[in-house]
């Protein structure tokens, strides 16, 4: 704490491959992944007809998801087909989050010259994490509104030559679902990475008593941007595949 | 633009390299969790199915077993009584044919012992007759002895 606050708005660059850059938050996305997918190797393995309580909450948590996507998606075909990617996303950046403040992670690192280099970022305080999940929704997005609707009808929801204020409107929605991609990145981008600075402070004028309260608080903003992340790839899977105005 | 992309470290490679590991976990976690999870949800689904079914089954079977045997118990009823009626009814038979029988025996036996006390009595009578005529010609010996002398 005797050199200040220092903030790094992007991860930092550990080394690298062949050219390739390894940044923290890689290597953190790659810690994440490995957990999700040992849990999900071994849990996968030990499924019985009889559930065991962890089995159960797993199996209520499916159940509950897949019963709220039918429900929204209006289709249980399609609630199904949708439903790894959305529990992927969710379960992905939740775990990240909530990976956010454990022992090692950003107080880990190597000494390069005078800079601390932290070994592991949280995934989601990267750009290009946010970013890629992003792009990954907004195609989706768009590639199953056009497959469910067809092209023409599709691009009809954004080109309106009928009258002058649906061309305007139509306009408008076509910016704000460009904007999908910035909203989507920087939302989840900007409140993971305000609540590590916001620990940050608070660890530098009141530590002992403030970052642990904030650092609870943080998980739950965590969690919460996980589920807000997931729900509006589902959501917006709903208003592409849904009929423009005056189609039937 | 470049300056932005700049400040927040936003490099296509690495934009590629997340999108690559979201397909991964996607992948992973299809194979290894949804997948597993969702056919053992519909596999316990079927198996409810099937333990109601069975149970309806069950039930019917039951209800069915109760009325057969309700049913063979009456029919069991009925034989019985038959079978009793008929026994009772070749018993009656059986003792009027004995009582019959012994009643004609008894009369032979008494015919028989009549027969029997007549001809001893005419035995009796016979003999009698005989003795007194040979008292008589005995008691004449000597009355004609005794006369004579």
């Amino acid at each position: 704490m005797q050199g200040g606050i220092s903030v790094v708005l992007k991860a930092e660059q550990l080394g690298s491959v062949f050219g390739f850059p390894i940044t923290n938050a890689l290597v953190m996305t790659w810690a994440v992944m490995l957990l999700l997918i040992g849990f999900a190797f071994f849990f996968g393995r030990s499924l019985s007809l009889v559930p065991t309580k962890l089995q159960s909450a797993v199996e209520w948590a499916f159940e509950g998801a897949l019963a709220y996507m039918t429900e929204v998606l209006e289709s249980k075909k399609l609630a199904r087909r949708f439903f790894p990617l959305v529990a992927s996303i969710f379960l992905f950046i939740a775990i990240a989050n909530e990976l956010e403040f454990f022992p090692g992670v950003g107080s880990f690192g190597l000494v390069h010259a005078t800079n601390f280099l932290p070994l592991l970022r949280t995934p989601t305080t990267d750009l290009n994490f946010t970013l890629a999940l992003a792009m990954i929704s907004f195609f989706t997005i768009e590639i199953t509104g056009i497959a469910t609707l067809g092209f023409f009808k599709y691009v009809g929801k954004y080109v309106n030559l009928k009258s002058p204020i649906g061309f305007v409107v139509g306009l408008i929605e076509f910016i704000s679902n460009l904007g999908r991609l910035i909203s989507f990145s920087f939302r989840l981008f900007g409140n993971i990475f305000a609540g590590e600075v916001m620990v940050l402070v608070a660890d530098y004028f009141l530590p002992y008593f403030l970052p642990a309260p904030l650092m609870g608080f943080e998980m739950f903003i965590g969690f919460v941007q996980a589920l807000v992340f997931a729900m509006l790839t589902l959501f917006f899977i709903k208003l592409a595949i849904t009929e423009p105005h005056g189609a039937h | 633009m470049q300056q932005l992309l700049s400040a927040f470290g936003i490099d296509w490679r690495l934009l590629i390299a997340q999108a690559v590991n979201f397909g991964v976990v996607i992948g992973a976690l299809w194979y290894f969790l949804y997948k597993p999870v969702l056919a053992m949800l519909a596999k316990r689904q079927e198996v409810i199915a099937k333990g109601v079914e069975d149970a309806a089954h069950a039930q019917a079977a039951l209800a069915g077993a109760d009325t057969e045997a309700s049913a063979r118990v009456a029919a069991a009823d009925t034989e019985a009584e038959r079978i009793v009626s008929a026994a009772r009814e070749a018993g009656d038979a059986e003792k009027t044919r004995l009582l019959k029988e012994a009643e004609a025996r008894a009369v032979a036996v008494a015919k028989d012992a009549e027969d029997r006390a007549k001809e001893v009595a005419a035995r009796a009578k016979r003999e009698s007759e005989k003795e007194i005529t040979r008292l008589a010609i005995l008691a004449a010996e000597k009355l004609l002895k005794k006369h004579y002398d």
